[in-house]
């Protein structure tokens, strides 16, 4: 077993190719393959399947054991969090309610990422980008993005 | 010399038009302004401004867009040697002798004679591109589609695995890259692959979505959560106490004209690039040095050569991007996937057809590095403020611009979606210590080396062997095998032989 965790590293690094190459060449087999001369649309993808299949069991034939697995910690799982939610909130809001609402929104999320910075600063610096935002973006380029 | 005369005279009145002045000008200082934060390498910083330059016309993009990145690679080395922090590796480099140089107080010494040295590894680059680009693209007239696929299986490979210490997790990424490049309407026939009956997919990915979620958001989450103050090497930093000794000229002369030298050689080969040319020209000073002792400790030196050898690599960097249609790195990628969306096919034709992009480039890229030398000198104490921003208020405002940049492209709110997704490869992959630029490599270059591929064994018939007949593509493939069996083959031995030592101590 700790020749396993100590390896989990490479091992699952392994195993996630192998599995994507598996996808690829399942996929590809519901494609024409045609043949070397005319090559039909899954030839190509095949061949990349089994390429990753081979580099995932040539990297378990050279792995070795590593320091275990470092996961993200504390902070960096809150900034993931954070940022995140602004690109989304941006994606669920811009067309429905335009650039102001959807940049204050999505750069107050975003500040949130750091503790040092208060919720009333990050609101303050949401609506400040927003309107710059919206003066270069919409007034300066003429984007086809609405206001509000 | 006459028709070098009369493409220089083109290129001038393309690059000398108020158009291409103003967004040669507005390139370099966006591409200093975030080469300046630290924290932001030149990737993150040429995918966040790249949805920019998508609303000009090809000529005018492609001179923004290289001005962001030689803006981005001389703003880089402000903050490795006021700050110690890098925004890249390459910039590393120069904060081993620039930060101690900072701390002595001469920091003013430093950035003067980075940018002078930046200006000249650049001016040699332009050079070697100018002359080596033509020449190049009439042999590259006379190939054929094998000699593409081994030219640009010699690029990928040798991008993944020369100067990364893991080279078999280099070559997955590639082929990761290649699998996702597959998404999207097969060119030959039609059929639409891996896109699970999304229409929004039938274009393939959204490269810049891509790109940034790679690249950008991984930056800016690491980055997000940062406590410290940011805290700069002043010194004084008015242009007249900047100036450097007569000793520092002294010392400064040759390593910038070697680095030049070195760099432009890197810059031009697939795969190595800026960061082994740095590399190279600080171990290259340190060996002939009289005083190699001083080196790490503040040596001029140390300073002069690897800014020198970077611009130089990335001035030549464009030459097989332009002449044969082939990206060296991940930048260029960028590049090639940026002239593919204004319609432009790369390679050794565009030099014929499109003269006036090809020699406004360049001649733009010579008043670019006039510009950056008046950014640099008399106005560096601009970045110098820009460096004291509080991070945690800057990286909201880098999400909001990456927001409506992503979002402009197409106005397709998917691609938010995509380059969160990537985001999170990105960081995914990062954590189990996959490098994500051969990923990019592989994502635009897929495309077309099944097309190329193809191609060649539709006018071979069939017939694998024909990529060995040929003498130039065979050349090529020989050498990329052999790179590939080298990485592989060390990989497993090195593997073999820590097995063995470990089971000679088990059994002791």
């Amino acid at each position: 077993m700790r020749f396993v965790l100590n390896r989990l590293e490479d091992i699952s690094a392994a195993l996630v190719t192998a599995g994507v190459g598996l996808f690829v060449i399942l996929e590809a087999g519901s494609y024409r393959m045609g043949s070397l001369t005319s090559m039909g649309p899954g030839y190509f993808p095949t061949i990349l399947g089994w390429t990753m299949i081979v580099l995932a069991a040539l990297m378990l034939v050279a792995m070795r054991p590593s320091e275990s697995l470092r996961l993200p910690g504390g902070h960096q799982f809150r900034g993931m969090l954070c940022i995140a939610a602004a690109f989304g909130s941006f994606a669920l809001t811009i067309e429905r309610f335009g650039m102001l609402p959807s940049i204050t929104l999505a750069v107050f999320l975003a500040s949130l990422a750091n503790d040092r910075t208060k919720p009333w600063v990050g609101l303050l610096l949401g609506l400040g980008t927003a309107l710059v935002c919206a003066l270069i973006f919409r007034v300066g380029l003429g984007l086809q993005i609405e206001v509000f | 010399m006459d028709a070098l005369l009369s493409n220089l005279a083109l290129g001038l009145t393309v690059a000398l038009s108020w158009n291409g002045l103003f967004y040669c000008f507005l390139g370099v200082f966006l591409g200093t302004l975030v080469g300046v934060l630290p924290g932001i390498g030149i990737m993150a910083t040429l995918a966040m401004l790249m949805p920019i330059t998508f609303h000009l016309e090809p000529t005018l993009a492609l001179i923004m867009l290289s001005g962001i990145y030689y803006g981005a690679s001389y703003g880089g080395s402000t903050a490795s040697i006021l700050m110690n922090l890098p925004g890249t590796a390459t910039s590393a480099v120069t904060g081993l002798d620039g930060y101690p140089m900072a701390q002595q107080g001469r920091a003013g010494q430093a950035l003067f004679m980075t940018a002078i040295a930046s200006f000249v590894g650049s001016l040699f680059g332009v050079i070697l591109l100018a002359g080596f680009s033509v020449p190049l693209s009439r042999v590259a007239l006379r190939f054929g589609p094998h000699e593409y696929v081994a030219l640009m299986l010699l690029g990928l490979i040798a991008a993944s695995v020369i100067g990364s210490g893991r080279s078999l997790r280099s070559l997955i990424s590639v082929s990761l890259g290649l699998a996702l490049g597959l998404i999207g309407l097969d060119l030959n026939s039609g059929v639409p692959r891996f896109t699970f009956g999304q229409t929004v997919l039938f274009d393939g990915l959204p490269l810049v979505a891509v790109a940034i979620g790679l690249f950008g958001l991984p930056e800016i989450i690491a980055s997000s959560g940062s406590k410290t103050v940011p805290r700069v090497q002043e010194g004084k930093i008015r242009l007249r106490d900047m100036l450097p000794t007569r000793e520092d000229w002294k010392r400064s002369a040759m390593p910038m004209v070697r680095g030049s030298g070195i760099g432009g050689f890197f810059g031009a080969l697939p795969g190595t690039g800026g960061l082994v040319a740095t590399f190279v020209s600080y171990a290259v000073e340190r060996r002939v040095s009289k005083h190699p002792e001083e080196f790490g400790k503040g040596a001029i030196e140390g300073v002069a050569a690897p800014e020198a050898a970077n611009n130089s690599a990335v001035q030549s960097a464009f030459i097989p991007t332009l002449s044969l249609g082939i990206p060296g790195d991940p930048v260029m990628a960028i590049m090639l996937g940026v002239m593919m969306v204004h319609g432009i096919i790369p390679g050794p034709t565009v030099i014929q057809d499109r003269p006036d992009l090809f020699w406004g480039l360049i001649v733009s890229f010579i008043i670019g590095n006039l510009m950056l030398l008046v950014l640099n000198l008399p106005l560096v104490g601009m970045w110098v403020k820009i460096l004291k921003i509080p991070y945690n208020l800057l990286f909201p405002v880098i999400v909001a611009f990456t927001c409506i940049g992503i979002y402009s492209v197409n106005y397709q709110i998917v691609d938010i979606f995509v380059l969160l997704g990537f985001g999170f490869l990105g960081l995914g992959m990062r954590a189990l210590k996959f490098e994500v630029a051969p990923l990019l490599l592989g994502f635009v270059l897929g495309p077309m080396i099944e097309e190329y591929f193809r191609r060649a064994l539709i006018v071979s018939r069939g017939d694998i062997g024909s990529f060995f007949d040929r003498p130039i593509a065979g050349t090529i493939l020989a050498i990329t095998f052999a790179i590939l069996v080298w990485a592989i083959g060390s990989k497993l031995f090195a593997a073999f032989r820590a097995r063995g030592r470990r089971e000679v101590q088990t059994d002791g």
